[in-house]
């Protein structure tokens, strides 16, 4: 399965996880203590974000800390990029309607 | 024309500014009528456009879905006509139809407003979309980038294939 930073930004406690470790790199326990769902679950969660390689791994000793990649965060702006040229490639399709339509308006207009 | 413009004007809200060689009594009309909007809105490769209904009065609501011709996913939007001016102003609200995908999307409606300002023959149509929380936005990026890299890449194959002969 292909994982990319809006998956990962998709979901409400994905979203809670990167606001908090965003201000210090966390141990999954430390993590977990912040949210009312299981440490399992957490742990899904933070395994998601590494595959979308918004957070990354720092062995300390026998803890594990997970840091968020603040430059990941830029493909929101390749994101805008692809929702314009989705727009883009509709208004395309716009222009050929709106040639025939003028067409026909022309036409009408000669009968 | 010049391709389109995307922004982000603030942290819940994208404005897509296009302009368009046509009247705006024209542009308005394939934004209102089913069949001509069906014609821009549906015709990606791959997908079609089984469900456009529209009751575009105030207070009246539209449904649109798409669905992948390969693989039979569905997605969509719904939503209820909030106003109404005719050639200049359309403003309706806006849900995520999830159809088959399997993404849960809460949250509250977006808001769209296009208006639509003719200069000398020329339309100029600004699309807000307007959402409830920057959260709500968020989610739109992950089922936005979902649909826009499988048009992508369905047009892409297009190209390969045709390059391939």
């Amino acid at each position: 399965m292909r994982r990319d930073i809006f998956q990962a930004i998709a979901d409400p406690t994905r979203r809670a996880i990167i606001a908090l470790i965003a201000l210090q790199a966390m141990t999954p326990n430390a993590i977990a203590a912040h949210f009312d769902t299981s440490r399992q679950a957490v742990s899904k969660h933070l395994r998601i974000l590494t595959e979308c390689e918004l957070v990354t791994q720092d062995q300390q000793g026998r803890e594990i800390y997970y840091r968020l990649e603040i430059d990941k965060m830029k493909e929101i702006d390749e994101w805008l990029e692809q929702y314009r040229k989705i727009w883009e490639s509709r208004f395309e399709q716009l222009d050929v309607l709106l040639t025939e339509l003028k067409q026909q308006k022309k036409q009408e207009r000669k009968k | 024309m010049k391709p389109a413009e995307a922004s982000l004007p603030s942290d819940t809200e994208v404005l897509v500014k296009r302009s368009f060689d046509a009247p705006a009594e024209l542009v308005w009309r394939a934004y209102m009528e089913p069949e001509l909007l069906r014609r821009w809105c549906g015709g990606h490769a791959g997908w079609s456009m089984p469900v456009c209904e529209m009751d575009m009065r105030v207070g009246g609501r539209y449904q649109w879905r798409w669905r992948n011709d390969e693989d039979g996913m569905e997605f969509g939007f719904t939503g209820e006509v909030l106003e109404v001016v005719p050639h200049s102003r359309l403003v309706h609200t806006q849900i995520f139809d999830p159809g088959n995908m399997g993404i849960a999307m809460g949250g509250e409606p977006s808001i769209i407003t296009v208006t639509f300002d003719e200069v000398n023959g020329v339309t100029n149509v600004a699309t807000s979309i307007k959402y409830a929380s920057k959260a709500d936005r968020d989610e739109a990026f992950a089922t936005g980038m979902t649909e826009g890299m499988e048009m992508n890449y369905k047009q892409l194959d297009e190209v390969l294939a045709v390059i391939g002969d």
